[in-house]
């Protein structure tokens, strides 16, 4: 199934975190996908909407909608700013194109495991002990995976998606669905909590074992490798989409 | 003059640098959400009992007028004397006339966060009437002269050393104390002398039961059993929105309450109170304080569900690192940030902010309140109401702005296309500095994606707006 | 208008549509297990304590090896035990105080939670099951119920004025989350399966 490919990168992997914009576009090409980046794109609108600040957020998603209506797929390595078209795109009038926008937009690692439904990655091979983390966005409102506070039957697709790569093992945290505190402005007007959450994380995965912090959010991990780093916590990151395109490190 | 809002990310700050509490807190609150998932784990029903418990209160809070009117009916019927109370200041007074009325001079409370919200112990205390609360954890606070930091366990954001200091200086008990069942044993001691010679008992309710006229009180010490039957006059305080159709309804709330606070199967005492007992009386206080506004507010009334068993509170991860105190409300945590600016929008305009929107708190809802989407939708609420800080709503509408305008979004992080030079200037703003005290930045990277992809993929059009023809 | 008018004023006037949020028929989830055996199952990590009896000892002899300690004051509210003191003789609160051990019958008992029922009809006096330092409680096995949906069933909950669900004894973990059996109330709950 080749598709028509919008590829968005958040605007804070575009500016620190270029790698994985480059390792999602690599790896959705390897798949055979037909992938175009518009690159007039800036920003979903999350920031101001999370903030309250609705109308603030409408020039953004009338670009946002302008750029992608087109595409069969919107594809973004990002959960939170996925749930933000998903389920907040509000501050402009829901024409068609909105909605179309909005019904085909897809964090990268549910569109990999939903849509194309790919499953084995011969092409990568992560010989590291990896401890997964969820953002609050892919977890409980992407439903990517299971949600211990509901005690639902055990599934994980970004962990499913892994297991398709040679020579990975994974580290189990003691909370693993903990929030780690980033949340947006959250980070720098709760700076003292947020760092405090961040820290906790981090050393929960490396008391795991976990020479990896893997996730499919890079905001998240920006925070956390801020603390990690503070912190002395001897921990790596990477983003899911590295080690899927086959990054060796 | 025009109220401060709370400072809940200093208090947070402030509480977090002490070590010693911040670790016992999160770990204590985090064993209560263990226990809280082992006891979902044994009971396969817990969706369903979790649906029908939210469903029970949608309807009672849809028909409450009629549910209130009932509930009267039958608990007069059964010799209990109900009250209104449109606010505080009233519920206040209906109490100091009830006690002022048999010359109560002594009064015993079991634990209630509607006394709280009526703050009722100054009120009496300026009437010359002395109120000791008998839960253990609430004397303490009450002692401290502090609000209780969590609903269910209002002292969890002390150890025990901090009670030994506190009972040495009111009980006279050994300042070094640290055995915990020692302070547990003094503070028996030292009220059993007080419930025997007490004017008068008050306890809160958790439950109102429409069609029988009673209502239901869930405790473990055995405090509140003791301030309602040793005493000849029993006064129990109640938030209208506490009502149950039937007594039926009550076995889904009772499996839920307690294994959502606690962890526990059920409270060790589960208290039925249908009329006064020989030779005493009963008195019931309806206690409205703003619900019945809060219940003509679309976005927010079904908080109105809420039981008080403080599960948000303890899967919280930022409640667990801030402490109760820091939310400077009655209500702290997740429900507190979305019942608090109700009472004053202002006060805690900041609250709804001192969440991260992860959604935890829902989960763990034992009556499915949507909190992290009133949260999200409170914030809306307060900037409509003006109530964001100016330098903090002038940011997000620059940022909008830039947002919108991929020529000077470019221009703003193309100038440098290095490490911190691509923040666009409003990002450097001094609202932004926090993150550097606790975190590194992140490291300098030779180009943006933007340029990296123009680089590598020559053939594609710069803007891809053509698109935007093909609209489905 | 008086606040009570004016409540009910303002509730009606806020109230959500009423049609979209119908009252669900009354649930009956769970085990429906209403054995002896899950009634023990369920008291004892509430931290309460089963009697058994020998097959040839009376119930004051099995008390008396519960609580062996000399001079108790014991106050039965059931004619298979004796006590030292008569619940006539204590006719308040404060002349209760003193009692150290009272045995009681439950009218029922819940399997899922290990909890017994009293009222004001086992009770006589309410206070003295709070003011007493431990409590025996006589409960016959064939009026346990499996679970807190049967439970509200049971007739009592319609009649008796106080109805308290004990399960286990008086309980605290207030002070640093240690927990505390025997907090206010008695410090120790001991059930006795006996017939009626």
């Amino acid at each position: 199934m080749r598709m028509k490919i919008g590829l968005f990168v958040p605007c804070y992997i575009d500016a620190f975190y270029p790698g994985v914009g480059i390792a999602t576009l690599e790896l959705l090409e390897r798949l055979g996908q037909d992938v175009t980046y518009p690159q007039e794109q800036t920003c979903c609108g999350q920031p101001m909407t999370n903030a309250g600040c609705v109308s603030d957020s409408a020039a953004s998603e009338a670009l946002f909608v302008r750029l992608f209506a087109g595409f069969d797929a919107i594809v973004m390595p990002s959960g939170s700013c996925t749930h933000h078209v998903r389920a907040h795109f509000d501050a402009i009038e829901q024409t068609d194109a909105v909605r179309h926008v909005r019904a085909n937009t897809y964090e990268l690692v549910e569109f990999l495991h939903d849509v194309l439904k790919v499953r084995d990655f011969p092409w990568a091979e992560f010989p590291h002990t990896v401890g997964l983390h969820n953002s609050c966005s892919s977890l409980r409102a992407l439903r990517t995976a299971s949600m211990s506070e509901l005690g639902e039957p055990a599934f994980s697709k970004p962990m499913t998606l892994l297991s398709g790569v040679k020579g990975i093992r994974f580290a189990t945290p003691a909370r693993p669905d903990e929030c780690c505190g980033f949340g947006g402005t959250f980070s720098v007007s709760e700076e003292a909590v947020s760092a405090r959450m961040g820290l906790d994380k981090v050393r929960d995965h490396h008391q795991a074992g976990a020479e990896y912090i893997v996730s499919a959010d890079s905001s998240c991990m920006m925070h956390q490798r801020g603390c990690a780093e503070r912190a002395g916590v001897n921990i790596r990151f990477i983003h899911i989409a590295e080690i899927l395109n086959g990054a060796r490190q | 003059m025009k109220e401060k809002p709370i400072n809940h990310a200093g208090a947070a700050a402030t509480f977090i640098a002490d070590k010693p509490h911040l670790d016992f807190h999160d770990a204590r609150l985090w064993d209560m959400r263990q226990k809280r998932d082992a006891q979902m784990h044994v009971l396969p029903e817990w969706q369903e009992l979790r649906s029908r418990a939210s469903a029970i209160k949608e309807h009672a809070l849809a028909n409450l007028a009629d549910y209130l009117e009932q509930f009267e009916r039958n608990a007069k019927r059964n010799g209990i004397h109900v009250h209104w109370a449109a606010d505080g200041t009233e519920h206040n007074r209906i109490v100091a006339e009830i006690l002022a009325a048999r010359g109560a001079r002594t009064l015993i409370k079991s634990k209630s966060m509607v006394t709280e919200e009526c703050d009722l112990r100054p009120y009496l205390a300026a009437r010359g009437v002395t109120v000791t609360e008998t839960d253990l954890g609430e004397r303490i606070q009450q002692l401290d002269d502090q609000l209780p930091s969590h609903i269910v366990v209002p002292s969890v954001h002390k150890l025990t050393e901090d009670v030994a200091r506190i009972f040495a200086r009111h009980y006279g008990t050994d300042p070094d104390a640290d055995d915990p069942h020692q302070l547990a044993e003094a503070q028996r001691l030292a009220a059993r002398p007080v419930i025997l010679h007490a004017d008068a008992g008050m306890t809160g309710g958790n439950f109102f039961v429409a069609e029988t006229g009673t209502f239901v009180v869930c405790t473990n010490e055995g405090n509140a059993d003791l301030s309602a039957t040793v005493p000849g006059v029993h006064i129990a305080t109640i938030g209208i929105e506490r009502v149950v159709p039937r007594m039926a309804d009550l076995g889904v709330f009772i499996r839920l309450l307690s294994r959502s606070a606690l962890g526990s199967p059920i409270t060790q005492y589960t208290s039925h109170f249908r009329g006064p007992q020989d030779g005493g009386e009963m008195h019931v206080i309806l206690v409205d304080n703003g619900r019945s506004a809060r219940l003509g507010m679309d976005d927010f009334w079904t908080s109105l569900k809420c039981i008080r068993c403080g599960a948000c509170m303890n899967t919280c991860p930022v409640y667990r690192r801030s402490g109760g105190l820091s939310y400077g409300a009655v209500y702290s945590g997740p429900i507190g940030a979305i019942i608090d600016p109700t009472f004053n929008e202002r006060k805690y305009s900041t609250l709804p902010y001192a969440s991260t929107l992860n959604g935890s708190c829902t989960n763990v809802c034992p009556v499915k309140i949507n909190i992290h989407e009133q949260l999200f939708k409170w914030r809306q609420v307060l900037v409509e109401h003006h109530q964001m800080p100016f330098v903090k709503r002038e940011i997000m509408h620059m940022a909008g702005k830039l947002m919108g305008q991929p020529k000077l979004y470019r221009a703003a992080i193309a100038g440098t296309e290095t490490a911190l030079g691509t923040l666009p200037r409003f990002a450097l703003y001094n609202w932004l500095n926090p993150w550097g005290k606790n975190r590194e930045l992140p490291e300098p990277v030779k180009e943006t994606f933007h340029s990296w992809y123009r680089r590598n993929r020559p053939a594609a059009k710069p803007g891809q707006t053509d698109n935007a023809e093909n609209t489905p | 208008m008086s606040a009570r008018d004016t409540i009910l004023a303002t509730l009606r006037r806020n109230s959500p549509d009423p049609a979209a949020h119908p009252l669900p028929e009354p649930a009956l989830l769970g085990e429906s297990d209403a054995s002896p055996e899950r009634f023990t199952a369920s008291l004892i990590p509430m931290g309460g304590t089963m009697l058994d009896r020998d097959p040839d000892e009376t119930l004051d002899q099995a008390i008396a090896r519960r609580f062996p300690q000399p001079g108790l004051m014991i106050c039965s509210l059931v004619p298979e035990a004796t006590g030292t003191v008569h619940i006539e003789d204590l006719p308040t609160p404060q002349a209760a105080e003193p009692v150290d051990v009272t045995i009681v019958r439950a009218a029922f008992g819940i399997a899922e939670t290990g909890s017994i029922f009293l009222s004001e009809s086992q009770l006589h006096l309410n206070a003295i099951a709070h003011l007493t330092q431990h409590m025996v409680v006589l409960l016959d096995p064939a009026q346990i119920t499996a679970n807190m949906h049967t439970a509200y069933l049971r007739p009592e909950f319609h009649t008796a004025r106080y109805g308290v669900l004990m399960s286990g004894p008086s309980a605290t973990a207030d002070i640093q989350g240690v927990l505390i059996r025997g907090a206010q109330g008695v410090r120790s709950l001991t059930v006795c399966f006996a017939s009626q």
